[in-house]
């Protein structure tokens, strides 16, 4: 896990995309275009200064990725291990991988796994498909409750989530959907929805609609300027909401819990919660550091491929000036 | 969305009622679907709570159901461990935010000011912290302190209080402390962005003159840049402690509550869902919701952070 | 959800996203008609997944029993099974439940009547104490499958060190002046679990008291009886080991496994815990990880005593079996429990998960006896075993003491005991949160 390794090479070139700069500029473009003056002025400095920027990217580095080293370093340990007092394993041993791939978390966690992935994707695609919608009406048109629309997504996202697992599982009782996928994904949306709208309704009001009708007065129908123009334009805000949005329901942990009680809908966050050791007073420290990192590469893969794009559209739907 | 489309032309013409009418039906159109099932999955929910915490209601004994009108919120605000858990929670709350704010402004900084090698490497490893799954960050900061599988205590043997024998979990100060201090690694990346954004919108023109006229680097922060960054702190403030002001997860999975490191969430959760006390379960639910509610109408009311502005309507 | 997966499945798969998991299941089913049990198994050493398809082999294509797990710790798989049953899951065919949770789901009638037949079979072919706990007001409502015991664990040399007779039985006071001699560590559990509730239970038991007089009272007439001799004993002797850190400092966060972990340590002294202990601790010898004379070292004994030549009440444990009130197929799943609980399949569980049988047949099987040379002493154990208090209530009776008894430091003598019958009375009167 070193930090000095060449990971920018990959997003260097995400940046230079041609035309992903001008749509979503907030943060990532104004940045780098803003902090040109300082460092011409500071040329001089530079060869210090470069040094400098480095050492700090590597605490950064080290604050931000140790605590996951250390669960990574624990995945390796071998149960007579676990109490050495050290942060490498003596000898790196890969029995947790085998028990939760092979061994008896086998079921367990795999299912977990499938729920968790199929819950996450429907709710992220339903909640980006709502907010596309919802989004562009709020970017483009002008209808009385549009301020309540926000207001509501605003409380929405606010609210505790805690509160509504009392009411919700009461609800799901009744109507037969507890413990299903169904009685995940509907208050995965509570989750999703909002910051969907907002990050979306931002993008949308950046882009540039009348091309859709200069597209139509060169003769395109309005299907094809549609195709052609509007959607490789608002494709990367729908892109990256929906990444944003798979961040979040891929770490709801309160519904897991307490809207589950089988391998039939559980997903991977609550079913750390069920692994154990070899006997039901043994810890599983092992295997669920072992499932704690497969379940962390996908964000992992994720935030390398497309940091530039989740940084624009965090920002880009928080503030707005 | 294709149907979207082709009704966009958007002049605000002569047939002004008209089209405003018919824009108006598209608007609820496409975005009623989302309003309607955020309605549904929030408001109905609250709704159902408030009334449930009329009653004493045991999920194993629903032949005993019984109207007791506010009675559950009268043993509630009367029992020490409630507000023994307000003030943990409050505690986390208000610690966490203001070390995430410092640490996220001048991480902010770092990534405004970064030279182009560091700074996208930067924004990715500040992601890592804020993709991972809470819980997952939850155990790795377990497994770093706890006295049985942990390092710490013979990492840091050299601080003063740190030795082979602390065990951070069984006393309420420290387990707080590894709790607070997962929290803050965790949602530290997610302010800085939102001040990052804040940042970039500070009008460059404006510290450069003051930079020319001779001010420091502290003047400059404080008489231009902060103030001009408000309303971005504020809202990301808000944003976190509402955030904060639920937690949850690391509480549940360090401690589950143990010495006094309850919060108002893990209280609401054991007693509706451990205890199926529905009833006072719902009761500590709806409170929960008036604590966050009140502070979301303090921060607007009172210190006019424009929520609004966020999903930027006009 | 589940149990729709024979036929019904194939068509609501199509209507439902949520069926999908379903219609894997389905695929793996063996044959068209063949109704599916699921067992719902509390975390072992794969036991009863090896059980149930023994069991389902035996029925020859009458069912087939699946298992799904539950959470690893006794208080979350509580909430499972309850909350699900309370769900009025059709699903929940068998399940295996702690015994004290059991009046808990008997009262309000979550667990389906035991079949005449399988009551007799039960009745003479398990230990006292393990049959104490399938009853609920006089009728039998679960059928037992393995009971569980703490027996009092000890290093020979710190016991020779100490000069401790070990063939006698010995006491609490005991123990711990042999730690402060020797300058040991006891393996209590003494963080806030359910183990806390076991741990005071049995010395509350061992003083001659139960915690609850009445454990079929109404919620607001429970009464408990912590403010006790037997009380004031108990709080003596878990202050004392907390205040003098004779436990270790791990002893507020340390459950079953990070006190056996302390057992095998190098300040390991005496340690009362199940027998999983010993299986474990010989796994670690043969890899490795523990000093390979380790086992040599360690003997067994009786839970210790709360006074002094009154005889312990060593903890109960086990898993009982129950069968769901809203199951489809309840008499076919009786017949599964009859197989799962039959004495082979309870000896075979013993030796190759080291839980310890219900029926006493187990006890005579030699192989059992190979493997556990203490097995003999868990049967009597067993037999002087009493269980914790039986009550619908009894979730909020244990969490109430597991707050007032942790830290074990912070426990006084002169003012737990009482304070804690007076928060129990509280909390279920529904005047106090918990």
């Amino acid at each position: 896990m070193s930090t000095g390794n060449p990971v920018p090479a990959p997003q260097e070139a995400v940046t230079t995309r041609p035309g992903t700069d001008d749509r979503h500029p907030e943060a990532g473009g104004s940045v780098g275009r803003r902090d040109v003056a300082p460092e011409t002025a500071r040329r001089g400095k530079r060869g210090q200064g470069t040094l400098l920027w480095w050492i700090l990217a590597l605490v950064i580095g080290v604050w931000c990725l140790f605590p996951l080293f250390s669960i990574f370093a624990t995945s390796f340990k071998a149960p007579s291990d676990l109490a050495n007092g050290a942060l490498l394993p003596t000898t790196w041993s890969t029995e947790n991988y085998r028990e939760i791939f092979v061994g008896d978390s086998r079921e367990l966690f795999l299912t977990a796994l499938r729920n968790s992935i199929g819950i996450t994707v429907i709710a992220t695609l339903i909640a980006v498909v709502l907010a596309t919608l919802a989004a562009y009406a709020i970017a483009r048109l002008d209808f009385p409750g549009k301020k309540l629309v926000l207001t509501v997504s605003l409380m929405v996202s606010m609210f505790p989530v805690i509160s509504l697992v009392t009411p919700l599982f009461n609800m799901w009782r009744v109507l037969g959907l507890y413990d299903t996928w169904l009685g995940l994904i509907i208050p995965y949306l509570s989750l999703t929805l909002p910051i969907s709208i907002w990050t979306l309704a931002a993008f949308f009001k950046q882009i540039p609609w009348e091309l859709d009708q200069a597209a139509q007065v060169d003769g395109a129908t309005p299907l094809q300027a549609f195709r052609k123009v509007i959607v490789p334009l608002a494709a990367p805000g729908v892109f990256t909401t929906a990444i944003i949005a798979f961040f979040i329901a891929w770490n709801d942990f309160v519904f897991g819990i307490s809207l589950t009680s089988t391998e039939t809908a559980r997903t991977v966050p609550a079913a750390l919660a069920f692994f154990t050791g070899a006997s039901q007073f043994e810890s599983p420290t092992g295997a669920i550091s072992a499932a704690a990192i497969i379940v962390t590469i996908p964000i992992v893969i994720l935030v390398l491929l497309f940091q530039r794009q989740i940084v624009a559209g965090l920002t880009n739907g928080a503030v707005k000036g | 969305m294709s149907t979207a489309v082709e009704s966009t032309p958007r002049p605000r013409g002569r047939a002004k009622s008209a089209r405003a009418t018919s824009e108006a039906r598209l608007g609820w159109l496409l975005a009623g679907p989302a309003f309607f099932v955020m309605l549904f999955v929030v408001l109905y929910p609250i709704l159902q709570a408030l009334y449930d915490s009329l009653f004493t209601y045991r999920l194993t004994a629903p032949d005993d159901k019984q109207f007791v009108g506010l009675a559950n919120y009268g043993v509630i605000l009367s029992d020490p461990v409630f507000w023994k858990d307000l003030g943990v929670t409050v505690l986390i709350t208000v610690v966490t935010v203001l070390v995430e704010l410092i640490l996220g402004f001048l991480l902010a900084l770092a990534m405004h000011h970064a030279i182009k090698q560091t700074r996208g490497l930067i924004r990715t490893m500040i992601l890592v912290p804020y993709g991972i799954i809470t819980v997952v960050s939850a155990f790795a900061w377990y497994y770093m302190f706890s006295i049985d599988s942990g390092f710490i205590n013979s990492w840091f043997s050299w601080v003063p209080g740190i030795t082979a024998d602390l065990n951070w979990f069984a006393e309420g100060s420290t387990a707080l402390s590894v709790i607070m201090l997962s929290e803050i690694w965790k949602t530290t990346p997610f302010i800085s962005l939102l001040l990052l954004a804040g940042l970039a919108q500070v009008p460059g023109d404006l510290t450069e003159a003051a930079a020319v006229d001779g001010a420091s680097w502290w003047q400059r922060m404080r008489l231009v840049i902060l103030p001009n960054m408000k309303a971005s702190i504020m809202v990301a403030v808000l944003f976190r402690a509402m955030d904060a002001f639920r937690i949850f997860d690391a509480v549940y999975i360090m401690t589950n509550g143990a010495y006094g490191t309850e919060v108002l969430s893990l209280l609401a959760y054991r007693t509706s869902i451990g205890r199926l006390e529905i009833g006072m379960g719902s009761a500590i639910s709806v409170i929960l919701f008036l604590c966050v509610a009140l502070m979301a109408f303090i921060a607007v009311k009172v210190f006019k952070v424009d929520l609004a502005d966020r999903g930027g309507s006009k | 959800m589940r149990q729709t997966r024979s036929r019904a499945a194939r068509g609501a798969t199509l209507a439902s996203v949520a069926a999908a998991g379903a219609l894997l299941m389905a695929g793996c089913a063996p044959a068209e008609e063949t109704p599916t049990l699921t067992w719902y198994t509390n975390p072992d050493d794969g036991g009863q997944a090896e059980i149930a398809k023994i069991c389902t082999d035996a029925a020859d294509g009458r069912y087939t029993i699946e298992t799904s797990m539950l959470p690893n710790d006794a208080a979350s798989q509580r909430e499972q099974l309850t909350r699900r049953l309370a769900a009025g899951d059709t699903s929940m065919d068998i399940m295996s439940l702690d015994p004290p949770f059991i009046p808990e789901l008997a009262e309000p009638g979550f667990l389906a009547p035991v079949p005449q037949d399988v009551q007799e079979h039960a009745k003479a072919n398990t230990l006292e104490g393990a049959l104490a706990g399938a009853m609920w007001k006089d009728t039998m409502v679960s059928v037992p499958f393995w009971a569980n015991t703490q027996l009092l664990w000890y290093r020979k040399s710190v016991a020779e060190e100490a000069g401790l007779d070990m063939s006698q039985p010995v006491t609490w006071d005991q123990l711990i002046e042999a730690a402060r001699q020797t300058d040991t560590e006891l393996g209590v559990q003494g963080n806030r679990a359910e183990s806390m509730t076991v741990w005071v239970n049995a010395l509350v038991e061992g003083g001659g008291e139960s915690i609850i007089a009445d454990p079929a009272a109404p919620a607001n007439e429970i009464q408990t009886n912590l403010d006790s001799e037997a009380g004031r004993k108990t709080a003596e002797i878990i202050s004392t080991i907390g205040r003098e850190g004779l436990g270790s400092a791990g002893l507020p966060t340390q459950a079953e496994n990070e006190s056996m972990l302390l057992f095998q340590g190098d300040t390991g002294s005496f340690m009362v815990n199940w027998p999983f202990v010993w299986p474990a601790t010989l796994k670690g010898a043969e890899s490795g990880a523990l000093p390979a004379d380790l086992p040599e070292d360690i003997g067994w004994a009786l839970y210790p005593q709360t006074m002094e030549g009154q005889e312990s009440a060593p903890p109960l444990g086990g898993i009982n079996l129950g069968v769901g009130a809203e199951s489809e197929h309840p008499e076919l799943a009786y017949d599964a429990v009859s197989c799962i609980t039959s004495a082979e399949n309870q000896a075979l569980y013993f030796r190759d998960n080291g839980n310890p049988a219900a029926d006493p047949k187990a006890y005579e099987d030699p192989e059992v006896l190979d493997q556990y040379p203490m097995a003999p002493l868990v049967r009597d154990s067993l037999d002087q075993a009493a269980p914790r208090p039986q009550t619908p209530y009894y979730n909020e009776v244990s969490t109430a003491i597991q707050l007032s008894f942790t830290p074990p430091s912070a426990v006084d003598p002169a003012t737990t005991p009482a304070a804690t019958d007076q928060f129990i009375e509280e909390v279920l009167r529904g005047e106090r949160l918990l």
